[in-house]
């Protein structure tokens, strides 16, 4: 187990700059999730960390050492790929067995090793089988077998849960959560499902165009994101986000039609500032009464745990998640109100959070 | 069965005994005693071993054979080994001007044989000359001139090969602590054994079979092959076709048997990396 620094990691394909000044760091055992867009960064990153590719600039240290000059193969980590990458040409035994044989392991201390892992992931019957006779799941276990019975430093996963179904995806999403618990190795995880971020992560790292955009807890991601890049992508259905104009005498944030709502106690702002107001789905209030402002459904989506509702207020379309079950229609006229402390607002030329 | 189902069957039979014909007539010349040679029969009417006996117990045709046994399987040896490192850096290497190194290699077989003839034969006689030791004459030469005109087709087949090895493998490898050596030995070798084995048998049958640079540039027993031999019956005094007959058969017999037992892998092998694109 080890920590891991990273530190100015710079990274260019000929003029495409794939990664930009990155510097975070990871506590020794912590389950960091990478997640993003695609073309964000974040496999490229993994894939650096591994010492698959190599950085234009900065450092990477593991446990301390300094690994961004050293070759994959001295750095004692392990990788768990999108499509497995099993050797197709060995048994499920030999595939786990082979970076122990590689590090002249001997045969009894192999067994052992492949064994105690194969039992942790139900894996014993399926010992002497070849890969192509395993299905999906199967396989992906064989991978992370294959990780595990190394010990390596640190783990990483790159969209390891892909290449499966919905169903056995979250399956497979608190087994290899449940596994780190009982392991503690420190790992890192690329996906870009942010349901799998939030699921599974100690921190997030959010990425765009190969930045960082944020890092933090993934509460904290949905609670505070930093900006509305962060905002949009963290969260489902995703955050709602209305253009407004600021009105610091009323203290309020005033949509096109002249209806407003209230900002949120502590918001730096401008008076007549062009900002982004956003609210979750789940975060309006059906109002009854006057209060709110005046929007006109147009769609009713009801999940059996909550309704979805999509309304047009002030010209801008809006999504809301009501867990009551109000009688609704097309065409109805509702009355949308908000809790400021609730609410996030965002400057809309610097795209960053103004809301404390 | 339908009328042009019927038609395309006579068809593919008619082709077949086509091609089979020569084999046949060879087979039968080879079994009659110089007297019947030209009679108008197509059958084997009796059966005559002398003409097989006189050749198995020429000392000179079992060296011949000898020779083309050590010349033809050297040579596969060779260019399966030079041809999957080839292959190897160039299908997982950037390297720059990668695709031009690729078309050039091909271009070694855009020519006709007979051009390079005197050319090498100049070669094998005069530059490449170490004391009193020349190429001319010699196995070593012709496995490796056969290297030369082998190679790019090796090194053709095997990069499809590899190409259709998933590059996370190598990667997975590299992460479990192997060395680029240990990539190619454990996950690369094994996974293009159907494709060695392939180039090996039809590098194996390109030596068997090659005439012109054999006769050429060899002169005695020390490295003639057994095609050359075959022209040696035809002399000034006449052909003994019976005996001819009998060692090409000899001599067609091991390709034969091989390609038998091989053609359903050398079919998978050339279409492996077209399916696994």
């Amino acid at each position: 187990m080890a920590t891991i620094e990273l530190d100015k990691v710079d990274k260019h394909y000929g003029a495409y700059h794939a990664l930009r000044d990155i510097s975070f760091d990871i506590a020794d055992g912590e389950f960091v999730v990478l997640v993003g867009p695609s073309g964000c960064g974040k496999s490229t990153l993994l894939r650096t960390l591994a010492g698959l590719e190599d950085i234009t600039g900065g450092t990477i240290r593991l446990g301390g050492q300094r690994v961004d000059n050293i070759a994959a193969k001295d750095r004692d980590v392990a990788m768990v790929f999108q499509n497995y990458a099993l050797y197709p040409h060995m048994t499920v035994r030999e595939n786990m067995a082979f970076a122990l044989k590689l590090r002249g392991d001997t045969l009894p201390d192999r067994n052992a090793k492949v064994d105690k892992a194969a039992e942790m992931l139900r894996l014993t019957p399926y010992l002497d089988r070849y890969p192509k006779a395993l299905s999906g799941g199967q396989r992906q276990r064989v991978a992370m077998g294959r990780a595990m019975v190394r010990s390596p430093k640190a783990f990483f996963f790159d969209e390891p849960l892909s290449n499966l179904d919905a169903a056995l995806r979250v399956d497979m999403r608190s087994e290899i959560k449940a596994l780190h618990q009982r392991l503690g190795a420190t790992s890192v995880y690329v996906t870009h499902d942010q349901i799998e971020a939030m699921t599974m992560a100690d921190r997030i790292v959010v990425l765009r165009d190969g930045k960082v955009e944020q890092i933090g807890a993934p509460l904290e991601l949905y609670d505070r994101p930093a900006n509305i890049f962060v905002a949009g992508f963290i969260g489902s259905p995703a955050m709602n986000k209305l253009s407004v104009k600021i009105d610091l005498k009323s203290n309020a944030a005033r949509l096109a039609d002249g209806s407003s709502f209230s900002l949120p106690p502590g918001t730096r702002a401008r008076d007549g500032q062009d900002a982004i107001y956003g609210i979750r789905p789940d975060h309006w209030i059906l109002s009854r009464g006057d209060q709110g402002a005046p929007a006109t459904v147009e769609l009713i989506e009801p999940t059996g745990a909550e309704i979805l509702v999509a309304a047009q207020l002030a010209g801008q379309r809006v999504l809301c998640a009501f867990r009551e079950r109000h009688a609704l229609k097309a065409g109805d006229t509702i009355a949308l109100a908000v809790d400021p402390a609730t609410a996030h607002v965002f400057d809309k030329q610097t795209e960053q959070r103004i809301s404390p | 069965m339908r009328r042009s189902g019927l038609a395309s069957f006579l068809l593919w039979i008619g082709l077949t005994l086509l091609t089979l014909l020569p084999v046949w007539w060879m087979l039968v010349v080879s079994m009659r005693p110089r007297v019947k040679l030209y009679s108008k029969s197509v059958l084997i009417d009796a059966v005559y071993w002398d003409n097989f006996l006189a050749v198995l117990n020429s000392a000179t045709f079992l060296r011949y054979l000898w020779n083309s046994m050590l010349v033809a399987t050297s040579n596969a040896a060779l260019v399966c080994a030079l041809g999957l490192l080839a292959a190897f850096g160039l299908s997982r290497y950037r390297i720059s001007g990668g695709d031009n190194v690729f078309f050039w290699l091909i271009t070694n077989r855009m020519a006709p044989p007979a051009v390079f003839l005197l050319p090498l034969f100049l070669l094998f006689t005069k530059w490449f000359v170490f004391g009193d030791a020349m190429l001319f004459d010699t196995k070593i030469g012709l496995i490796l001139l056969y290297c030369v005109f082998n190679l790019p087709f090796a090194i053709w087949l095997l990069k499809g090969m590899l190409d259709g090895i998933p590059l996370e493998l190598d990667e997975a490898a590299r992460v479990d602590g192997a060395t680029t050596a240990q990539v190619l030995s454990n996950v690369i070798l094994p996974l293009a054994r159907p494709g060695l084995a392939v180039t090996f048998i039809l590098t194996w049958i390109f030596a068997w079979n090659e005439y012109l640079f054999a006769a050429t540039l060899t002169s005695s027993a020390n490295a003639r092959t057994v095609t050359t031999a075959l022209a040696e019956y035809v002399s000034v005094t006449g052909t003994n076709w019976g005996e001819m007959a009998a060692m090409a058969f000899l001599t067609t017999l091991p390709a034969l048997i091989v390609l038998g037992f091989v053609q359903k892998h050398i079919v998978a092998g050339l279409t492996f990396g077209a399916l696994k694109g």
